[in-house]
């Protein structure tokens, strides 16, 4: 059978609903949580019998046992799942609605970066910080040597891998994300401390400071890699490696480690690796070529390119100035899939449909790729949004590639 | 939300009087200044909230300018942007803005033809704000230029676009009457030395944790020494400080020496940067003889 053009994919977090995160934060449930329950869950398919059992638990307001809590969290997994097996215009044929590479949103975890830390030992959390409007992250700092815990994704895994309808991936935060979000407090110091004992006199502040961030990511990768095997092992057909902070670095030796830290964590593992980045800095991507093609086992990568675009229609290079980092792929020679981010998530704006066509048709006209290797998706997690609006982006997502199919024909 | 800013806020500036310090600042934690450019972005004619973008090599990200006609400054956008608690008593007020370098690199830039007509722009329009606090006794601006050393694969300027830096620096600060400091960031400074003490400024400022000092001209301009690691929750040991100090070469040739922190104290929770800040004055206590 012949692959589809444009295939379509979710890339990060899900929202979450106020009868998954209520019940977590000690707070009673009220009418409209189970409702809330109730509309979405007939609006996403769910069976009956699952309906029941999971208004059955709801209906008791507070006071969950730690059973029924794993049971709402099992829930959400599931909705997840269905919301992106389902978006797209109501009343199309089934087949044609959904996403064709999906996985449940992060519902099992807090968020990308918390859920590691939390579960890799030797770390601990020491404050938050601010990221950008009045949200906040919790930072964590390592303690002690970091050591593999347990597998804080394979529960979560199994039980997708069970309900998924459709092709399905899984993603991990990489070794980088996690070493540029954390404190690095524990490597630094140990780096002062040889220099102060005269073992590392002649080494420049600045070089100091990349051989703690290096030691930081090789402790991890070893910690991740086993996360990852296991994950594998466990039956994970795709592992999407979230790397937010590729970009995070300036330096050419930053961006090698970011490609080290990959083929380390990935390597000798058999499965299909994918790579999600977002939000780089002023210049852009350019600053990852061409070292990133050096990333053995990645065969699709997925990046943001919406939030910096025009809402206008159109497939000039004036009219998409937000995916002129694209060519880079073609002007490098690669050959493997891409992911291209279409609807900007951090806004509650919709653009048109026509807009959405647009970008994907400028995004294969400026690759010169076959569109059955480039996937179609929002520019980065949902998880900011409410669920009304997340789905209707997802919807998009699924409306844009078919108008784009459409104009190939 | 409001009143968890301004208690936060009243914390700080009663920390560094307690410490002594001799320049007190609000740390852009208002409301209105929710990063470098919020002022900017808000209140300036000829300028609009673009994307989201990532704030150099953290995980903070902010709004990029963009430039769609000429930049007018209202005159007193910084100003409104600053907590009125900072005109509250006599201590010596600092207010950081972003240096028309960084300015014209981070913004993206629809009207003006190119990226020297924009830094004069710029520098323009932050004099007429600049001018207002100096009449609002604000005494001290600091530029804050991490675009100067933190670039795409470490490129540096040439000293011929220092040089332009540098005269859009001076235009901005005309008829201010403010002291002012020039202090680049994240990143290692020595391949500037010794151009960069030639900017019209009284301080240059130096990230002591990531620059080879090994190079620093000696000077007659101030020196802003950043000698504690804004960017790691490691408190330092004082003598670990005191050292990166001492291994400064011509230190004694400098007008002055203000001690502060690498870079903002933004990206380490508040307690951690409060303990920084704490830290400072026990170095400096150390150094004039006053400490254990």
């Amino acid at each position: 059978m012949r692959a589809k053009p444009f295939p379509t994919q979710e890339i990060g977090s899900m929202p979450k609903f106020s009868w998954r995160t209520k019940p977590f934060m000690k707070i009673r449930l009220g009418r409209e949580d189970i409702e809330s329950a109730v509309k979405w869950g007939k609006k996403i398919g769910l069976d009956n019998r699952e309906m029941n059992e999971l208004l059955q638990i709801l209906k008791k307001d507070s006071g969950f046992t730690e059973g029924e809590k794993k049971r709402i969290v099992e829930f959400s997994l599931l909705y997840a799942l269905r919301m992106q097996e389902t978006a797209g215009r109501e009343g199309s044929e089934k087949e044609e609605r959904g996403l064709d590479l999906v996985w449940s949103g992060e519902q099992a975890r807090t968020e990308m970066y918390q859920t590691p830390v939390s579960h890799i030992d030797g770390f601990e959390f020491i404050g938050r910080v601010r990221s950008f409007d009045n949200k906040y992250w919790r930072i964590a700092s390592v303690v002690r040597p970091l050591k593999y815990a347990h597998n804080y994704h394979i529960e979560e895994f199994l039980f997708t891998k069970k309900h998924a309808k459709r092709r399905l991936k899984i993603p991990v935060t990489d070794p980088i994300t996690i070493m540029a979000w954390s404190d690095n407090s524990y490597y630094v110091r140990r780096w002062e401390e040889k220099k102060m004992s005269g073992r590392a006199k002649k080494i420049t502040p600045s070089k100091m400071n990349f051989y703690a961030r290096r030691d930081f990511v090789f402790d991890l990768a070893t910690v991740i890699r086993r996360v990852v095997r296991e994950l594998a092992d466990a039956g994970a057909e795709e592992i999407q490696m979230d790397i937010p902070a590729a970009t995070q670095y300036q330096e050419v030796e930053d961006v090698k480690l970011v490609v080290e830290a990959f083929n380390e964590t990935t390597k000798g593992i058999n499965t299909n690796f994918s790579v999600h980045s977002c939000y780089p800095p002023r210049y852009g991507y350019g600053l990852l070529f061409p070292y990133i093609l050096e990333m053995k086992n990645c065969k699709r990568f997925s990046f943001e390119y919406a939030n910096r675009d025009l809402s206008g229609t159109g497939v000039s290079k004036e009219s998409r100035p937000g995916y002129s980092d694209l060519r880079l792929f073609r002007e490098y020679g690669y050959k493997g899939e891409l992911g291209v981010g279409v609807i900007h998530v951090h806004t509650d704006e919709l653009p048109s449909l026509e807009t959405v066509r647009d970008r994907i048709l400028y995004s294969a006209k400026v690759t010169d790729m076959a569109p059955e290797k480039l996937y179609i998706n929002p520019d980065c997690g949902l998880r900011t949004r409410s669920p009304e609006l997340a789905y209707s982006m997802l919807g998009m997502v699924v409306e844009g590639a078919r108008l784009a199919r459409s104009s190939l024909r | 939300m409001a009143k968890i800013f301004e208690r936060d806020i009243q914390q700080l500036l009663r920390l560094q009087r307690e410490l002594s310090f001799d320049y007190v600042s609000d740390g852009q934690m208002t409301m209105a200044w929710q990063d470098a450019f919020t002022p900017f972005t808000s209140y300036f004619d000829g300028i609009k909230r673009g994307p989201l973008v990532r704030w150099f090599n953290t995980n903070t990200f902010f709004y990029a300018p963009v430039v769609i006609g000429d930049i007018h400054a209202p005159g007193d956008a910084i100003r409104r942007s600053l907590t009125p608690y900072l005109f509250g008593d006599s201590l010596s007020t600092k207010v950081v803005v972003p240096d028309p370098l960084t300015f014209a690199e981070l913004a993206e830039n629809e009207h003006y033809g190119t990226k020297e007509k924009l830094m004069y722009a710029y520098a323009d329009a932050l004099r007429e704000e600049l001018v207002d606090l100096g009449r609002h006794r604000v005494s001290y601006v600091q530029f804050s230029a991490p675009s100067l050393v933190a670039r795409f694969r470490g490129r540096r300027l040439t000293p011929k676009e220092l040089e332009t830096v540098g005269e859009a620096v001076r235009s901005s600060l005309r008829k201010s009457g403010l002291n002012s400091g020039y202090f680049p960031y994240f990143g290692d400074l020595s391949p500037y030395f010794p151009e960069l003490f030639d900017l019209p400024v009284d301080d240059i400022g130096i990230d002591f944790t990531e620059t080879d000092v090994r190079r620093i001209p000696s000077s007659k301009k101030g020196l802003v020494a950043g000698v504690v690691n804004g960017r790691s929750a490691y408190l330092e040991p004082v003598e670990l400080i005191v050292r990166r100090l001492k291994d400064i070469p011509h230190l004694d040739r400098y007008q002055r020496i203000n001690l502060t922190s690498s870079c903002d104290l933004r990206y380490v929770p508040r307690p951690v940067a409060d303990s920084k800040l704490v830290r400072l004055k026990e170095v400096r206590d150390i150094l004039l003889g006053k400490g254990a």
